[in-house]
């Protein structure tokens, strides 16, 4: 599988099928009042979710088969200007979820503390999106001439 | 540097050295076909060891492989 076709992969199969419904089991277990499933569940969305951009260098290092190249120098740089561009839209939409949340609710207000952990899913599922999309952005400049 | 500054004759170069593949070549120097692709499009510049392992894969000096328009730099 190309890292093209893995960055498809994760836009569209990653996010909707591994990050959301992590989220969802997470607030199921809330609500169910399992606090200890509750702090291990949402530990394992935020390390899966926040370190995955991880798993190439992992993979790389301890693939079987060396002689199949399949995360070359290009492939690394792509990587590693997607994830840049990933962390920069998560550092924005923070700022912005904190703005626009003061602007809403007012200096007076306030709100549940169950906004927390919900802006950071959205944070997690925008930097797996945004990585996904610059992966592929990349990817489509550098092959407009694909033939032998 | 932009890469439409560096021009290169890798694709001659295979077909000079027996028609050799896209694929034998990246397998030659490490690298995945797309970036051969990539390289012969001129939409990518290979880090200096990778230019080196082309060069030596053909025989040849790292100058007679890649060069660079300083015209199209300067213009910029």
């Amino acid at each position: 599988m190309t890292k093209k076709e893995e960055a498809w992969i994760g836009l569209f199969v990653g996010v909707p099928i591994l990050v959301v419904p992590s989220v969802v089991a997470v607030f199921i277990a809330y609500d169910k009042g399992l606090s200890f499933a509750l702090l291990l569940m949402f530990t394992g969305t935020v390390v899966w979710g926040g370190l995955l951009w991880l798993l190439p260098y992992i993979q790389r290092r301890f693939r079987k088969d060396k002689k199949v190249i399949t995360f070359d120098e290009r492939d690394q740089l792509i990587h590693k200007r997607a994830v840049m561009a990933s962390y920069v839209a998560l550092w924005l939409y923070f700022v912005a979820a904190c703005v626009i949340t003061w602007c809403l609710v007012g200096p007076n207000g306030s709100i549940s503390v169950n906004v927390m952990p919900l802006t950071l899913v959205g944070g997690l599922v925008l930097f797996n999106c945004v990585q996904g999309l610059a992966s592929l952005i990349q990817y489509g400049r550098g092959t407009k001439n694909g033939a032998k | 540097m932009a890469q439409n500054e560096l021009k290169n004759q890798i694709r001659r170069l295979r077909f000079e050295n027996g028609e050799m593949t896209q694929q034998q070549l990246a397998d030659k120097v490490k690298v995945t076909r797309q970036t051969i692709i990539a390289i012969e499009a001129g939409k990518y510049a290979p880090s200096l060891p990778l230019a080196f392992r082309i060069a030596r894969t053909f025989n040849v000096c790292v100058a007679d492989v890649f060069q660079y328009d300083n015209d199209t730099a300067q213009s910029q």
